[in-house]
């Protein structure tokens, strides 16, 4: 009876494991997907190596990802490879399921560096993943670029082979609050204008009160009134809630993943509160949220976003992907994800083309020193030292409007729409 | 005093949340003395069928309750007789328990992966944002059904145990199994009876959380993990205890907040989790064999 009751035990662990998110057995059985098993590379291609969470808790957004890294490589094949000294070069990508495990990401680059013999690699996706995969990468003196890492934690490491797409949180923040500094200077906010800000207890929601902080104290129009953090994926925020209703404050601030989004804005509206202007950092224009939420709930909430379709009426390299984008995937819009995934294979094809060979050295050398019109906001990418080999390309300002749309509203030179401040809602 | 009162009711209205969350794990080990890891997996069913009955069918979440509940108890009448019964009784098969539930509950997840992609879901009505005024706070319609809901559960519970010849035989298998198959009461039946009921409650508390918050395959191991505070505070097997311990945690948590940051507010229930083992280890209402 005993043994029977171990087998059906080890039978259900193992069964579970092929999918469960958070085991590292899964190095054992990774997925490879859309490659065959990798070889060493042949001299006539190159081959980069990547991992996705497109399993587990990341994997919607690990879905968009691949969605972009497919459409680049296909690109540059279409055309013959990239060009690599003068001599046309296919581009190979494996890419395995992390199963959005911080383990298994690590012991998967390690896998594709020394077993699969990957020339270069590009980043998964969350900023926890890339924290423990970089440090592979960086211990095997590979080039890695990610669109996947915003945190600044992961680029304050010294490290000589990460790159990163993905401009800081405290940029995000900084941008939303320069929107909100022009609406001031208009008169259309309080000078001093009080700040309720609440942020996630991670990495990401640290840089987010540093850049509200910062640009308070830098500017000195503001005060921040309420300075609290909650745990992510929070049950009740009602206390919390209580807490901003008892500061009154002018701006409403919250750096959130997006199911905190949707219960904190939840029981925001339920609990009949209302600020001059509301921002959950960069969340707010996702259509799942309106969903959830209903429209008329996420009315004048204003984000911030690496890159919007809507720059593809002002920027040539968004409307080329975002063309590109639509052909491949029957018409669908694609989101940030797509885009920065695009792009962080087009900045590791160009350095590689500008060395003009594959060796790591050369090519990382091209990446530190990378000046690529780019889709993103600002028109192009660099890798700056000063900032740890993370971009500071600049945020779209979104709002949500009652139409349904959310128009880009800064910075001025990307905006398609004037920003509405206060919000009128809290008139009714 | 104002802000005393909007804790106050945030309080009670948490509680009854963690209170349904927890019936169906206190029930199932005060009888049966197996600590069902399985418990996350059907509050995360739980959720995901509500949200399927309502996206598919249009059905009200409150009206697929006593569904959701009713298919549940047949999972785990079958949970039971397929896998349960084959543990060994008592301590002897505590181990094994804790592995094969927590195996059921993998499986759970990861077939909700498949099903349904790691995907965050939101169950929204016409009446998710709907909310009363009680004194000078505007409070949830939700939230308060939900409350409702978890004291109809404990009235419910309480009569069936106390009132009933099945209530009656549950109490006497969770006291003594041997005696009772001495005076003829089929304990096998009562054991697959009560590992249903609490597996209904599980589904049950996934539903009603599903109402409140966005979910995912990973949703109910926070809530096992409460669930387990709650059990233990109110000392295990104690049905009525297990509400007032739910009140307890949700005051103390709520209230937390005003003495310190509100993300270690979620730790505050820990803390007391390890000082009643330390100096109450039956529960702070004592250990009970259900009533």
């Amino acid at each position: 009876m005993r043994t029977q009751n171990l087998v059906a035990a080890l039978c259900a662990l193992s069964l579970s494991a092929c999918k469960q998110p958070t085991t590292t057995d899964q190095n054992q059985w990774p997925a490879l997907i859309g490659t065959a098993m990798a070889a060493a590379p042949s001299g006539t291609e190159v081959l980069i190596g990547a991992t996705l969470p497109l399993t587990g808790a990341e994997s919607r957004i690990g879905g968009f990802f691949k969605e972009g890294y497919e459409l680049a490589f296909e690109e540059a094949n279409k055309n013959g490879g990239i060009s690599v000294g003068g001599k046309k070069m296919q581009v190979r990508l494996t890419l395995l399921d992390d199963t959005s495990s911080q383990a298994t990401a690590a012991s998967l680059a390690d896998r594709l560096i020394n077993s699969d013999k990957v020339q270069f690699m590009l980043g998964t996706y969350a900023t926890n993943l890339i924290e423990a995969q970089s440090v592979v990468a960086e211990q095997n003196a590979i080039p890695y670029v990610n669109g996947g890492g915003a945190a600044t934690a992961i680029y304050k490491r010294g490290y000589k082979w990460v790159f990163g797409l993905l401009a800081p949180v405290e940029l995000l923040a900084e941008s939303i609050m320069k929107w909100v500094d022009a609406e001031q200077q208009a008169g259309k906010l309080p000078k001093p204008a009080t700040i309720a800000l609440l942020w996630e207890n991670t990495s990401h929601g640290k840089d987010f009160r540093k850049g509200v902080s910062d640009f308070a104290t830098k500017t000195k129009n503001y005060k921040v009134v309420m300075d609290e953090s909650f745990e992510l994926n929070g049950k009740d925020f009602s206390a919390l809630l209580g807490q901003v209703k008892a500061a009154k404050a002018d701006l409403f601030l919250a750096d959130a993943h997006l199911p905190d989004y949707i219960t904190m804005q939840r029981q925001f509206v339920t609990a009949g509160l209302c600020n001059k202007v509301q921002s959950y950092g960069a969340r707010g224009s996702e259509k799942q949220a309106a969903e959830a939420l209903g429209k008329k709930n996420v009315e004048y909430v204003i984000s911030a976003v690496w890159w919007s379709p809507l720059l593809a009426d002002k920027n040539p390299e968004a409307k080329k992907f975002l063309d590109l984008f639509k052909a491949k995937y029957a018409g669908k819009v694609p989101e940030w994800y797509q885009a920065l995934a695009f792009e962080t294979v087009r900045a590791l094809f160009t350095a590689i083309e500008q060395a003009g060979s594959t060796d790591r050295k050369a090519v990382r050398e091209k990446l530190a020193a990378l000046k690529m019109p780019s889709l993103l906001p600002g028109g192009e990418v660099t890798f700056p030292a000063e900032h740890g080999q993370q971009t500071h390309a600049p945020f779209v300002v979104q709002q949500n409007l009652p139409d349904g749309s959310a128009p880009i509203i800064a910075p001025p030179d990307s905006a398609t729409a004037k920003g509405i401040a206060p919000n009128p809602g809290c008139a009714k | 005093m104002e802000r005393f009162a909007e804790l106050l009711i945030a309080a009670v209205l948490l509680a009854g949340l963690y209170a349904t969350m927890a019936y169906g794990l206190g029930l199932i080990y005060g009888v049966l003395r197996i600590v069902n890891l399985n418990h996350g997996g059907m509050i995360m069913a739980g959720a995901y069928a509500g949200w399927y009955l309502h996206a598919a069918l249009g059905l009200d979440p409150y009206l697929s309750l006593v569904l959701v509940a009713g298919a549940a108890y047949l999972v785990g009448i079958a949970t039971y007789r397929v896998l349960v019964r084959r543990l060994p009784r008592g301590p002897a098969g505590g181990v094994q328990s804790l592995l094969l539930l927590f195996g059921v509950w993998l499986i759970l997840r990861n077939a909700a992966y498949l099903l349904f992609t790691g995907n965050d879901q939101t169950l929204r009505t016409s009446y998710s944002t709907l909310a009363v005024g009680i004194g000078s706070a505007l409070v949830s319609v939700n939230r308060i059904a939900v409350f409702g809901v978890a004291i109809v559960i404990l009235i419910v519970l309480h009569l069936l145990l106390t009132r009933t010849y099945v209530g009656k035989a549950i109490r006497a298998v969770a006291q003594n199994p041997d005696s009772c198959t001495l005076v003829g009461i089929p304990v096998e039946r009562i054991y697959a009876l009560t590992f249903g009921l609490g597996t209904a409650l599980a589904a049950a508390a996934g539903l009603l959380g599903s109402t409140l918050f966005p979910f995912n395959p990973g949703f109910g191991a926070a809530e096992l993990l409460k669930s387990f505070v709650v059990v233990v505070l109110g000392g295990l097997g104690s049905v009525a205890g297990t509400a007032i311990a739910a009140l307890i945690l949700a005051v103390v948590e709520v209230f937390a907040i005003l003495v310190i940051p509100a993300y270690l507010t979620a730790a505050v229930g820990f803390v007391l989790l390890v000082l009643v083992l330390v100096f109450r280890p039956g529960g702070l209402f004592g250990q009970r064999v259900l009533g």
